[in-house]
């Protein structure tokens, strides 16, 4: 018999007071357990360590033969291996049938039993042994865990195909058996087809197959006959997806991401001459050990162009390619990404990567696609805080709570209100009649960011239920939702027919001096646009108040109501159009952001009433009172005016709200004991804290795993927005948990951290193609080479803009969205006056010069010369763009007007360059062309090629010259050489 | 700035600046070659192949109503679901709830199918109806990418992109593989990508997703140049490309580049007829709703659809959405059937009359189905156990049904169908073997059913 069996009697009896008050088996105290914690406790930390407990084993004379390191190993729940009285209890759980013993977080028991099979379970053969916590015991240990590992996969109801209709994960299941008879019978060891499938036997029932590690051993079959003689004890009722749902998170919770980062030291390698720091070390041993060597290093020019465009999104200049080519000193290559982290071009370059992760937008997406005009000052925040190296816990500290930190002037308090814009630029449905539906839905689309963007999990997932593949329960999300409910978003948008949902803007303090369009309302516009609000505002009460009256003969006139919602409209707009203007004329300091709802709800907002008067009246009065209530008092149910604990909503359904839960942060990824929240403010400052503690295991990871993917084009974990069991693990974990540890240590500097990958060797790998590495590591994650990757969009534009000399460097004021104010996106004839124009945002990349990062963004309505070129869905957070190469670019290549702006602006460049002389000239030119474009200089046979071309274009006139030569350079922006950094 | 502060290379550097041994000669023998190739571009990789067998259907049409339609409403009939109305469901705290439509046999098959459809009724007997699909997962963006591409966990290459690598294309002057108004969210372009695959199977999208199908355009598709001087400057744009090409040795994306310029070039003269209606007649414009505010947009999708697979696209998707009905069931999933309903009736009709139907296989469905129990009071959650989808043309069984659920449609019990066999399904009918259309990446052969499929056989006429 195995050691369990006697294990257990002693377990029983530690546990029999429990048993028989029918107490869960938590943190419930009980004297004799607690006194046995103490006494083993010999350094009185609170703790048992290893050693500790394995004396109280040995003192226990009943448990002395357990394997104690294997019971400890269950009891240490969180894995930091010591276990708390907590967990010490946990001892009682294990006899209870409690797969996880005292779970913090225990997952819901299935209440419902399945419905009846239609094979009746048959009766045990033999009297059935009372169900003991002992026997259940038994099967948590040692039958539970084979059966998820070896059989779920095919007889379990959530398998691909349930194999000859057997599922076993369910006690009903298991005993009624599948096509061939009952797979168990209790008692009845001979009768049960489990049995004789797992003895292997009958080669027409032997289990598992062999692909799935064939026999099993032969205690373990031992096991299981035992556990059926002793009558097949089995708690698993009910759904078997919630059975199967307690053994993936059994198994989920050891996934390496919920565990802490741990440093290593770098590994010693074989080739001690080639790492020039630790990530080589990391990386070339890992490459060692599969018997690879990286490639060679990349030439010079190579290197150059890659880090420009790596670290700016620009090619590098003729002199910055003349200079470092020219220089020779050691340091060479260390004072160019010095002055490249120096230059502003990097904060917009970065900041956009930033920009893709916060899913930035100057709309709201959605159903009714509104301007956001005052977004931009989020992105500008952005580019701003990657150029002055602002530390990345102080980044994340201001996107969540920038509104309850500290300031210690009015612009730094600017900055960190604007910095909130981070959860206010979200996709929203402004037309969602329902106000408790909108509150949830817009507290998911910051909690799902949040989530993603900061900590690389999908919590969004359990917004209806609990996770499916991540320790997440749902109570733990609605703990979440309870901070982001306490929470005020102000996003804007004005009031209008299908916006329900409008909010003020934050006005930003006067002394912060924050930049404003130089828009201007004079005094006379402001009287007279006044003056016809307060016309339309008369005529429209008169309008809305005449639903209320007795109907004076008739139906009403159906016009009526659509004149109505015309005139919110106008009314919206003119009052958003007044507000957005100061009393001097000048535009207001308006941003996007968060603040906290009051402690305390204040009665005077609802004037004591909490819905809107008219709720069950006409449609035409159910406008009418929208209209009239239009200050946005119903806007918002009052249980989230207020900063308030959110109830679990059954099924995500707002209308069914359960029992609150307090706010509070995800378990899985708490190691220290989190930030107490406050009962007075929302808790985003907490949430900020609970992130960035030494006892978060993700958010350092996730962030070095985005700064390695915006430089190796593919991250070390390569789903960087899910770091759950259904993303990916990553390719050399030391060297990504070493990273991360050091960069909290560094004092989150991202700038520090981009100079030790672009100062590593492994980042100045040429691109080459080598076999053998190839056919063992294709996708390259082990980074035995650079990877060849595509430009993103804007890179691309502003590249083309640069080498035709008409890039424009300057930051851009706001935007084009900016400037139409508030409107829809798109001009539509119930929004007379307003909206933003189609072709000024589709066509936005080939009307100015500016950089790509200023173009204006409206969801659904990309610019064309990025949308083109795969650029991040802004309705979600994009760690990692696509690459496509479809015609449609090949035909923007071709065709556009832009590009054929571009390369005539190109050739004009390059002939007055080298203007037309007494000799030809040409070679010179494509000299020159070759070094703007691809940062090098042409072949002999490219130099042939070119002439071939232009020999096919005799050109006698300068129009002629021109347009070959605007041939010519489209050729070469049209190249794939341009468009791929090696 | 002068060529004098530019470093100029010797022919010797510039080679190790390349980091190959490539040179003149090389290079003047792919200039040659290039031309060679644009001058009588045929036997690409989107050239016209044998399938394995002989196929029963040449061209897909794959209707995609996105979010997961409720079968329950739809196909699958289930009175003693409307009978036990109010009543328990199966999970805790929830009540069935009973179709608000009425069903009704149609045809001679005697085919059951809700009042939801009255147009596609009409076509039951070329309808055949999958009733027992079952997905995975009962989450959107995962059961659409398995619907898609057979994988979720994995970035793989779509059902269109694995066909047209299987079977080419009738027409190189236009993509053979064009997605309408796919959804940017649910995996996005990974839905229609090529994966591992050579880049040109990839689909070309037109039109995105909550925008009319109108407005949509394929953008720059008329050159500015006449087609000599074009063809010149592309020829040269090839000529790098392929250096390029053979400096890298491998790397599949050049070649796409490389690929997707000559399908530009050629699609600029072919694809504006095929996107320009105005040479149908009055007649067919009616017949696909497009006189009619609530059927015109998903009327021209279907109309572009069978002007590609007429004038040889291989694969059109065209997309729906969204029939995510976790409330407001009654009003929007009415309001989903009548803007597609006419326009599928129109386009069975429209394919058969042209008698391209037995050539072509139409696909309706989305990527689950939903509960039979109420979300809410007027809404139904997602169920993946559960769906159903159905075919028409293209050597599948007219009036036919393959595959029960249980009494309320909860869950598939007879003759499961789930996405692995779904796919090798309907690659059998193009004659293709699911277990041969491989494609060997990193060192193993790769299939879109991977390990999984059945053909389902009893479809098959």
């Amino acid at each position: 018999m195995n050691r369990l069996l006697v294990l257990l009697p002693a377990l029983a009896a530690l546990s029999a007071t429990v048993a028989t008050a029918q107490t869960p088996p938590s943190s419930r105290s009980v004297p004799a357990i607690d006194e046995g914690f103490k006494r083993v406790d010999a350094n009185k930390d609170a703790k048992l360590d290893a050693q500790e407990f394995a004396r109280f084993i040995e003192r226990s004379r009943s448990m002395s033969g357990a394997n104690a390191g294997e019971v400890f190993g269950k009891l240490d729940t969180n894995k930091d291996g010591a276990l708390t009285l907590e967990e010490f209890r946990g001892i009682m759980g294990l006899s209870r049938g409690s797969s996880a013993p005292s779970s913090p977080n225990p997952s819901p028991t299935p209440t419902t039993p399945q419905p009846a099979s239609t094979q009746p379970a048959p009766a045990p053969r033999t009297a059935e042994k009372a169900t003991t916590p002992e026997s259940l015991a038994f099967f948590e240990r040692k039958i539970r865990p084979v059966l998820a590992d070896k059989c779920y996969k095919c007889h379990s109801s959530d398998a691909d195909k349930v194999k000859g209709g057997l599922a076993l994960d369910t006690r009903e299941a298991t005993r009624a058996g599948g096509d061939s008879g009952h797979a168990v019978v209790p008692g009845d060891v001979e009768a049960s087809l489990l049995i004789k499938a797992i003895r292997y036997h009958d080669s027409d029932l032997a289990m598992p197959p062999e692909k799935s590690g064939g026999k099993l051993a032969d205690d373990v079959i031992k096991d299981f006959e035992t556990w059926v003689q002793f009558g097949a004890p089995d708690p698993r009722e009910g759904e078997s997806k919630a059975a199967r749902k307690a053994d993936t998170w059994t198994t989920a919770k050891e996934w390496w991401a919920w565990q802490l980062p741990k440093k290593s030291p770098a590994p010693k390698v074989n080739d001690a001459a080639w790492p020039r720091n630790d990530i080589d070390r990391f990386l070339l041993s890992a490459l060692e050990t599969k018997g690879l060597k990286p490639v060679g290093d990349a030439d010079k020019l190579t290197l150059l162009r890659r880090v420009t465009f790596d670290l700016t999104g620009l090619p590098p200049t003729p002199q910055e390619v003349s200079a470092f080519y020219n220089d020779n000193s050691p340091d060479g290559f260390k004072k160019v990404v010095d002055r490249l982290l120096e230059s502003r071009q990097f904060g917009e370059k970065f900041g956009r990567h930033w920009l893709d992760v916060a899913r930035y937008a100057e709309s709201t997406g959605k159903d009714i696609n509104l301007a956001f005009p005052n977004a931009w000052r989020y992105r500008d925040y952005v580019i701003a805080a990657f150029n002055k190296d602002k530390p990345y816990d102080q980044f994340l500290r201001e996107q969540l709570a920038g509104d309850l930190l500290p300031a210690t002037n009015d612009k730094q308090r600017a900055e960190q209100l604007i910095a909130t814009g981070f959860l206010a630029i979200g996709t929203k449905s402004v037309n969602q009649a329902n106000a408790r539906q909108f509150a949830l839905d817009l507290a998911d689309e910051q909690i799902d960011t949040v989530s993603q963007a900061l900590l690389g999990v999908t919590a969004a997932c359990a917004r209806c239920h609990d996770h499916k593949f991540d320790p997440i329960p749902q109570s733990e999300y609605y703990s979440l939702a309870g901070i982001f409910l306490s929470t005020d978003t102000h996003y804007g948008t004005f009031f209008a027919a299908q916006n329900r949902s409008a909010t003020q803007l934050i006005e930003l303090p006067k002394a912060a001096a924050a930049p404003v369009l130089p828009l201007v309302l004079s005094p006379q516009q402001r009287q007279q646009k006044q003056a016809e609000l307060d016309k339309l505002i008369q005529e429209t009460n008169d309008l809305a108040n005449a639903t209320f009256k007795p109907k004076a003969g008739g139906e009403r006139n159906p016009r009526g109501q659509l004149l109505l919602l015309f005139r919110m409209n106008q009314i919206g707009l003119l009052e958003s159009e007044l507000g957005s203007f100061g009393p001097d004329g000048k535009m207001r300091p308006l941003a996007m952001g968060v603040m906290d709802q009051p402690a305390q709800r204040k009665e005077s907002q609802t004037r004591g009433r909490d819905t809107p008067r008219y709720e069950n009246s006409t449609p035409d009065q159910a406008i009418a009172s929208r209209y009239l209530e239009r200050d946005g008092r119903f806007a918002r149910p009052p249980e989230f005016r207020v900063v308030n604990e959110s109830p679990v909503f059954e099924r995500g359904d707002v209308n069914k709200p359960g029992e609150k839960v307090p706010r509070g942060f995800l378990s899985v990824l708490t190691h220290q004991p989190p930030p107490k929240l406050p009962a007075t403010s929302s808790g985003r400052r907490e949430l900020a804290e609970w992130m960035l503690s030494d006892g978060n295991p993700l958010t350092a990871r996730v962030m070095v795993n985005r700064v390695w993917l915006w430089l190796f084009g593919q991250g070390l974990v390569n789903s960087p927005d899910n770091f759950g069991t259904t993303g990916g693990k990553p390719a050399n974990q030391a060297l990504l948990d070493t990273l991360a540890v050091k960069f909290r240590e560094s004092g989150w500097s991202v700038k520090q951290l981009i100079r030790e990958i672009v100062l590593s060797h492994a980042y100045q790998l040429s691109s080459t193609y080598e076999e053998k590495n190839f056919t063992a590591d294709p996708e390259n994650t082990l980074v035995w080479r650079m990877s060849k990757r595509r430009l993103d969009a804007e890179a691309i534009r502003d590249a083309m803009l640069a080498i035709c000399g008409q890039l424009d460097l300057r930051p851009r004021l706001g935007s084009s969205i900016a400037e139409y104010g508030n409107g829809p996106i798109g001009q539509f004839q119930q929004y007379p006056d307003a909206g933003v124009p189609e072709d000024v945002l589709v066509e936005a990349g080939s009307r100015t010069a500016m950089r790509s990062v200023y173009l204006p963004i409206a969801r659904e309505l990309l610019p064309d010369a990025l949308a083109v070129f795969d650029f991040a869905e802004p309705g979600f957070v994009t760690g990692s763009r696509e690459t496509t190469n479809v015609p449609s670019q090949a035909l923007y290549m071709l065709n556009s007007p832009f590009i054929a702006s571009a390369a005539q602006k190109f050739a004009e460049h390059v002939i007055s360059t080298y203007p037309a002389g007494a000799s030809n000239n040409d070679a010179q030119r494509v000299q020159f062309a070759y070094g703007l474009v691809f940062s090098r200089s042409p072949s002999e046979a490219e130099q042939q090629a070119a002439a071939d071309f232009f020999a096919k274009f005799p050109s006698t006139t300068n129009a002629d010259a021109t347009t070959a030569w605007t041939s010519f350079c489209r050729a070469l922006f049209a190249s794939a050489e341009f468009r791929f950094l090696n | 700035m002068t060529s004098s502060n530019y470093p100029a290379f010797s022919r010797r550097e510039m080679l190790k600046a390349a980091s190959s041994g490539f040179g003149y000669l090389a290079f003047a023998g792919l200039a040659a070659r290039a031309a060679e190739q644009s001058a009588a571009s045929r036997e690409g990789p989107l050239a016209p192949k044998q399938p394995h067998f002989p196929a029963r259907a040449k061209h897909v049409i794959f209707l995609c109503m996105r979010g997961g339609p409720s079968h329950v409403d739809t196909f699958d009939y289930k009175p003693q679901l409307s009978a036990k109305s109010g009543a328990p469901g199966t999970r805790p705290g929830t009540k069935l709830l009973g179709s608000k439509w009425n069903f009704a046999q149609h045809g001679q098959s005697g085919l059951w199918i809700s009042e939801l459809f009255p147009n596609v009724a009409n076509h039951a007997d070329e309808l055949c109806l999958l009733r027992s699909m079952q997905t995975d997962l009962p989450a959107h963006p995962q059961a659409f990418l398995q619907m898609h591409t057979g994988s979720f966990q994995f970035v793989r290459p779509s059902l269109g992109a694995w066909t047209l690598y299987g079977l080419g294309t009738g027409n190189e002057n236009l993509p053979g593989f064009v997605t309408l108004t796919p959804p940017a969210a649910s995996g996005g372009a990974q839905n229609y990508g090529s994966s591992f695959l050579p880049a040109i199977y990839q689909g070309t999208r037109i039109g995105s997703d909550n925008r009319p199908i109108a407005s949509a355009e394929i953008r720059n598709l008329h050159s500015p140049l006449n087609p000599d001087v074009q063809r010149a400057e592309l020829d040269l744009v090839q000529t790098l490309n392929r250096a390029t090409l053979e400096r890298d040795q491998f790397n599949p994306a050049v070649e796409g580049v490389i690929e997707s310029y000559e399908l530009a070039f050629r699609m600029q003269k072919e694809m504006p007829q095929v996107m320009d209606l105005s040479r149908e007649t009055e007649a067919t414009k009616t017949l696909y709703g497009l006189n009619n505010a609530a059927t015109a947009d998903f009327g021209h999708k279907c109309l572009l659809a069978r002007r590609m697979v007429e004038s040889g696209v291989r694969f059109v998707e065209v997309s729906h959405g969204d029939w995510d009905q976790h409330f407001n069931l009654s009003k929007a999933l009415g309001a989903n059937c009548a803007s597609v309903d006419q326009p599928i009736a129109a386009l069975l009709t429209d394919l058969k009359q042209r008698g391209l139907l037995k050539d072509t296989l139409v696909i309706w469905g989305g990527e689950f189905g939903r509960t039979p129990h109420a979300q809410g009071t007027d809404g139904r959650d997602h169920n993946n156990k559960a769906f159903s989808m159905w075919m028409a043309g293209g050597g599948v069984k007219g009036g036919f049904a393959h595959g029960l659920t249980d009494d309320y449609g909860y869950e598939a019990v007879e003759d499961k169908v789930r996405v692995p066999d779904l796919h090798a399904t309907i690659l059998h009918l193009l004659g293709l073997d699911h277990e041969k259309l491989t494609y060997n990446y990193a060192g193993r052969d790769f299939r879109l059913t991977d390990v999984k499929g059945n053909v389902v056989k009893e479809i098959i006429t």
